[in-house]
């Protein structure tokens, strides 16, 4: 079997970002369309391809895609959603209380929890009210990035235990206030989503070792969550076809490592394989080649074609390593390698005798694996959203909690079980890795996409509460917007692979740090077949179809680009 | 019965905690609001950023805020304004009331922040 088999009416795609999410769910919806049944698929990714995918001009409500009778989409976009939840709430009061109020109230609905509220409230409109998807006989969720998913689906519990017990109004309900009469949509969705009679969730990963262990960890937290109805997909089963290629057979290698060690919980899995495919997803002709059990090879090798290939990354590293200090930041959606660039480039620069820490804000934290033995004067750190949320209640609690009474300490214990506080918390722990790049280097491996953004999001939201307050600030908060600007201290590196997906979702990305006021200093383009010498006729087709892609980046506005080929 | 009103900035909560760093001052305050209903008040607090209608529906408040946002929180008893710009203490939340002001909570003194600074957007 190419695609799981769906036998329960509502199905969710989870997965580390880059696995394929998108592209099974939708070629799961398109064969399910074509069977006859009627199929809505839902993205909550905020760095939705689902458009692309489709090739259809989606809205928030189901659009029917053509060429598919019976298939429709719909893509909430959280920022958008986020938008419309603000103008809902401060619109109407516009031209009644002065200018400056409505710039104060619209400040407070610009952080990344009206975000994250307004995508959870789209999500359970969906989930929680059946009326909303009554004329579907499947709803196939193509949810975020992990980290992202995990916070939606851990939501429902965490916001009905909160209301609950909230007395008064007094406390920090925040943005949420808005939302508290929805208390029953809430409730279904929760019930929805750990009834097995109702839902089916489908962990998607690569047959690589960094995604399998993604996918056993998401696994885990949704066990404890009470979702036990789950299917592994494997997406991107290689095999080479004869042997003597290096590539391909350290390819095949390393997918059966992989999956020989692969967790006992995710190996107990219903499973299906879904072959390596060398021409990318996109487009309906795409998918249905997806869900057929084999695909047809080239019938020999055809030569890849000679472009003039961008260099490796020492050109980079001499340039970063020329500013003494710093901060670089890798971005660029999951699984395009920024753990390994940002790696590869701490490495670099400490063997030039710089000392450099390397940390990650990455919820999987690989760094540690990437980085193999020790090199002198390289430090590795991780920020652990956890730990950070753990130290921030407890210096809270120390500061404020000491001279409160009983009631007093109840209520701040309260405030600081808000979804907010994880968010500050990890602000904090960022502020404080950029500053350590005043006297070293300090390259940070950024989380995913869309969390890259609500974070640098966040930072501008709080960057501009500190010029507006007064009160006590770490000097290390309130630098950092302008230092994060400034492209003599922090340089960005946006990581991208040679396929249509992921160039576009960094272009995307670059867009949004433009807005942040901020221009990348290179883009690296990761893992090429197309440079790695393969003869191997599927892995040279997969070549051959990088050339546009990298063609592409190395017009990017930076003017630097570096390639790092797919190595045996 | 004697009612507190108190029409707080747009901020995300009423402890603080939501801010970069909390602040002392609104964690008391918070405290002290609890005491007063404890004490037989009717306190209402607003937050500008989730209850406009509250500043908007009360011309008084509607004045202040039209000579400043400054002069947020307004606090006013039994609809009339006894402070703006400024959390009280909760000596002087008692004398407004006319209560007896103890027990009194005490905030670990470090010097900088034993209450908001009128400027201060105190979140």
């Amino acid at each position: 079997m190419a695609l799981p088999s769906v036998d329960i009416r509502i199905l969710f795609f989870t997965g580390k970002g880059g696995v394929g999410k998108t592209s099974l769910s939708c070629a799961t919806g398109l064969a399910l369309a074509e069977a006859g049944r009627q199929v809505l698929i839902v993205s909550t990714d905020p760095a939705s391809n689902l458009d692309e995918v489709l090739g259809a001009t989606l809205s928030q409500a189901p659009t029917a895609i053509p060429g598919a009778p019976g298939l429709f989409a719909l893509n909430i976009d959280p920022e958008a959603a986020a938008r419309d939840y603000r103008e809902r709430m401060v619109g109407p009061y516009r031209g009644i209380l002065p200018a400056a109020a409505i710039a104060s109230m619209e400040e407070q609905f610009s952080g990344a929890c009206t975000v994250e509220i307004a995508a959870f409230d789209e999500f359970a409109k969906l989930l929680g009210d059946p009326a909303a998807t009554t004329d579907f006989d499947h709803v196939i969720f193509d949810t975020a990035p992990t980290g992202h998913t995990l916070r939606l689906l851990t939501l429902p519990s965490a916001w009905t235990e909160f209301i609950a017990s909230s007395t008064g109004g007094a406390s920090c309900l925040g943005p949420l206030a808005g939302l508290e009469k929805q208390k029953a949509l809430y409730a279904a969705t929760v019930a929805q989503l750990a009834d097995a009679g109702a839902t089916t969730l489908v962990l998607v990963s690569r047959p690589e070792h960094s995604a399998l262990r993604e996918a056993e960890r998401t696994r885990g937290e949704l066990a404890e969550l009470g979702v036990t109805n789950l299917r592994l997909a494997l997406n991107g089963v290689f095999t080479a076809a004869k042997p003597g290629d290096a590539i391909a057979e350290a390819m095949t290698a390393r997918g059966r490592q992989a999956l020989a060690a692969m967790p006992p919980g995710l190996a107990r899995l219903p499973r299906t394989d879904t072959p390596f495919l060398p021409r990318g997803t996109v487009g309906l002709d795409s998918l249905r080649a997806m869900g057929a059990d084999r695909i047809s090879a080239p019938p020999s090798y055809l030569p890849m074609p000679e472009i003039a290939m961008p260099g490796g990354l020492d050109a980079l590293v001499a340039e970063i390593a020329a500013a003494g200090h710093g901060v670089v930041m890798t971005m660029g959606k999951g699984g395009v390698g920024k753990t390994s660039v940002a790696a590869a480039v701490a490495v670099a620069l400490a063997r030039l005798g710089h000392t450099v820490t390397l940390s990650t804000t990455d919820p999987a934290a690989h760094v540690q694996d990437a980085v193999e033995g020790k090199v002198p004067g390289l430090t590795v750190t991780r920020i652990d959203p956890e730990r950070e949320v753990a130290a921030y209640r407890d210096e809270v609690l120390a500061k404020a909690g000491g001279g409160l009474d009983m009631a007093g300490r109840a209520m701040l214990e309260e405030d600081l079980r808000s979804p907010c506080t994880e968010e500050i918390a990890v602000f904090r722990a960022f502020s404080r890795t950029v500053d350590e790049g005043k006297d070293r280097f300090v390259i940070l491996d950024t989380a995913p996409t869309g969390h890259t953004i609500l974070l640098l999001d966040a930072a501008e939201a709080y960057h501009r509460e500190v010029l507006r307050t007064q009160a006590e600030m770490p000097d290390a908060v309130r630098s950092l917007l302008p230092r994060l600007r400034d492209p003599a201290f922090t340089r960005t590196i946006i990581v991208t692979l040679a396929e249509a997906t992921p160039v576009h979702e960094a272009e995307r990305l670059q867009a949004d740090l433009a807005r942040a006021g901020i221009t990348p200093f290179a883009w690296v383009v990761n893992q090429s077949l197309l440079a790695s010498g393969t003869t191997d006729p599927l892995l040279a087709q997969r070549g051959t179809y990088e050339v546009p892609f990298i063609e592409r980046v190395v017009g990017n506005p930076s003017r630097r680009t570096a390639l790092i080929p797919w190595t045996a | 019965m004697t009612k507190l009103d108190v029409y707080d900035p747009a901020m995300c909560c009423s402890t603080g905690v939501c801010g970069p760093e909390v602040d002392p001052a609104l964690v008391a305050f918070a405290a002290d609001l609890k005491w007063l209903a404890e004490q037989g008040i009717t306190v209402q607090r607003y937050n500008l950023g989730t209850e406009p209608q509250a500043f908007a529906a009360n011309p008084q408040v509607l004045k202040e805020m039209e000579a400043g946002m400054d002069r947020l929180p307004i606090l006013a008893v039994d609809g009339h304004i006894v402070s703006t710009g400024i959390y009280l203490t909760r000596d002087q939340l008692a004398a407004k009331l006319g209560l007896a002001a103890k027990p009194k909570i005490t905030i670990k003194a470090d010097g900088s922040s034993s209450c908001c600074s009128p400027k201060s957007g105190c979140c």
